[in-house]
């Protein structure tokens, strides 16, 4: 989760996230290099004592800043375009669930075996527990089952949501009337936090998101228990 | 205040680039640190001039920070795939051992 005057990214949770990780190194390598450049190239215009006022045209510098940022470009866009079309892919999930956005939470339903579905409200600062964060904790988690492909289809009840879980790579616009799809493998266990991220109303900073990956087994217990409450 | 799995606060070169947590960047700028001293050198000792020593001294970080990160993010990736490859291999034997998907039993029903 995130951690106070955080800059990065939050440590990634699954292999997408892993993906777009890398290759925010890769481009921030770039951007460090050209703004050393162009660090250079102010500290060198500042300080020379030479001035040419009769430059008329000069056709190798010119060259050379056309072709060199195209070459920049290309090196950016590959790999990006390799982890658009990436995220895209839809590898036979073993799980579908539904996130609902409603003013102000979220509801999930699991009816792949069952017709299991529950609300997940924040829960309010007086009621947190010693440990529990401020604004992120829920009353009920999205549990999934880690290492396996779950498919999220994503809509809303009233307004526009969004559903975002950084640490997975994950953000889809909640539309109502419309049903979006992503996916993710949540690659090791642990409870993964987002927040709506949508501006939905007065309490859109207070509908958090809860996933929470545990073992295939577990998983199975915590739905069973789910269907018993129900 | 605590940092995510025990990493130290980075050092950020020009205040973006976290050196110490991201993979390849700190060999990638000693490498073009070093590009950089002897490619300015090398020019000066050609030439003797001062300010062209020192615009070769940039072009040759640059240069060699770009090559060696690009190597060795390049070869990071193979070594990433490789793991990915042998966690699933794992994985899968796990699964697998002694039911008739077991890959290893298939080689051996061939013979």
């Amino acid at each position: 989760m995130a951690h106070p005057t955080q800059l990065g990214f939050q440590d990634a949770a699954s292999p997408v996230m892993e993906e777009l990780l890398h290759f925010h190194d890769h481009a921030l390598m770039i951007v460090f290099l050209i703004s050393t450049l162009v660090l250079y190239i102010i500290i060198a215009m500042v300080s020379t004592k030479l001035t040419n006022k009769y430059i008329l045209d000069s056709q190798e510098i010119e060259i050379v800043w056309t072709i060199l940022p195209a070459v920049i470009l290309v090196l950016i866009a590959l790999p990006s375009l390799r982890i658009l079309y990436l995220m895209d892919e839809i590898n036979d999930p073993h799980l579908t669930i539904k996130a609902m956005g409603h003013q102000w939470y979220w509801s999930y339903e699991y009816t792949d075996y069952e017709n299991l579905g529950f609300d997940s409200y924040m829960v309010p600062t007086q009621d947190l527990a010693p440990g529990q964060f401020r604004l992120l904790e829920t009353d009920h988690r999205m549990v999934v089952p880690m290492e396996s492909p779950v498919r999220i289809l994503v809509s809303a009840e009233d307004v526009l949501h969004s559903w975002a879980v950084p640490s997975l790579g994950v953000k889809m616009d909640a539309v109502p009337g419309r049903l979006n799809q992503t996916a993710f493998i949540a690659s090791r266990p642990g409870v993964f936090y987002g927040q709506c991220s949508e501006i939905c109303g007065a309490n859109h900073s207070f509908m958090p998101i809860v996933v929470e990956a545990v073992p295939l087994e577990h998983f199975e217990n915590w739905s069973s228990l789910m269907l018993e409450d129900a | 205040m605590t940092d995510e799995g025990g990493k130290n606060q980075g050092m950020k070169v020009m205040g973006i680039l976290d050196i110490q947590n991201t993979p390849c960047a700190r060999e990638s700028i000693l490498h073009g640190a070093g590009g950089s001293l002897v490619a300015g050198l090398v020019h000066f000792l050609a030439t003797s001039r001062v300010k062209r020593s020192f615009d070769v001294g940039v072009a040759g970080f640059m240069l060699t920070t770009l090559g060696s990160w690009f190597y060795c993010r390049f070869n990071n990736a193979k070594l990433r795939v490789q793991q990915r490859m042998i966690q699933d291999g794992i994985k899968n034997k796990v699964i697998y051992e002694g039911t008739n998907l077991d890959p290893t039993q298939k080689k051996t029903g061939d013979q």
